[in-house]
């Protein structure tokens, strides 16, 4: 039926009152982004500014991060980034099935991330004794910002997944796609937020 | 094999890959116009270079791992 439905619309059938509003929605949706961006970056700056003030980093008692596990999992959500912006060329250029494809793999890895992350989380409190509450500003810093960024990329995936729902039911025609516009957008931003995140916790 | 080693290739390689396809998406796009495509302008040159630093932890050149055993 979608495939029909892209086939029919292969001029763009976006009625005047989507047309009249995209930009609009576009603008708000960009301005959600920055006000995400604002909420991260006060995290960050605090976070930064607290490891500065104290007597050596990371607290005694506390090993360094690992890297080679984050580089890794941070690839497979660099990846999911790739994936998505290539859901929607295809998708641009009505290659339904291409899509389709794109857009699953895109959530296996970021499911594939937060299955990462929940590793992580489990070696760093049982393994290591890092907890939110009890290892002082690190640990608190660490799962709030970590936690933070994890719980958007959930919601990411549940947005995808409504996404693939959606484009199967037929909702979005070649002429109007803005969920999906948005949908890509929205993984990008948790993308580059994880390239900071990344490079605080685990590079410097 | 080594777990660690398993990872570290594993980030080189599809850091490598990464890298290469938002640098080549990014080329594809730079001459489209419109804040919507600026926008993705701007997150495909920073999803590269997040893709160029998990390569270079990678290959340990930036970044931290414990000695084997720690």
């Amino acid at each position: 039926m979608a495939v029909a439905s892209l086939a029919h619309d292969a001029h763009g059938d976006a009625d005047q009152l989507y047309i009249e509003t995209r930009e609009l929605r576009l603008q708000g949706f960009l301005l959600f982004l920055v006000s995400d961006c604002v909420l991260f970056s006060s995290f960050i700056f605090a976070y930064l500014y607290l490891r500065n003030s104290g007597q050596g980093w990371p607290p005694p008692g506390i090993h360094r991060l690992d890297v080679a596990f984050a580089a890794w999992n941070s690839v497979v959500l660099f990846g999911s980034g790739a994936t998505m912006h290539y859901a929607l060329e295809n998708y641009k250029h009505g290659h339904w099935m291409r899509y389709m494809w794109f857009l699953l793999a895109t959530i296996v890895l970021g499911a594939g991330f937060l299955g990462g992350q929940a590793y992580e989380y489990t070696h760093l409190i049982y393994g290591e004794h890092v907890t939110w509450s009890g290892s002082g500003i690190f640990g608190a810093s660490f799962f709030t910002l970590t936690g933070m960024h994890g719980l958007h990329v959930f919601f990411g995936v549940c947005y995808l997944s409504v996404l693939v729902l959606q484009s199967a039911a037929g909702v979005y025609t070649r002429g109007k796609y803005f969920g999906i516009t948005a949908g890509t957008l929205y993984w990008h931003f948790v993308d580059v937020i994880w390239v900071v995140l990344f490079s605080i916790f685990y590079l410097i | 094999m080594n777990i660690v080693l398993v990872e570290r290739l594993g980030a080189i390689i599809a850091g490598i890959v990464v890298g290469v396809v938002a640098f080549y998406a990014l080329y594809k796009d730079w001459q489209a116009t419109g804040i919507e495509n600026n926008v993705f302008k701007l997150m495909l040159f920073l999803l590269g270079i997040g893709a160029i630093l998990a390569l270079l932890a990678g290959l340990n050149v930036i970044g931290f791992a414990p000695p084997k055993g720690a």
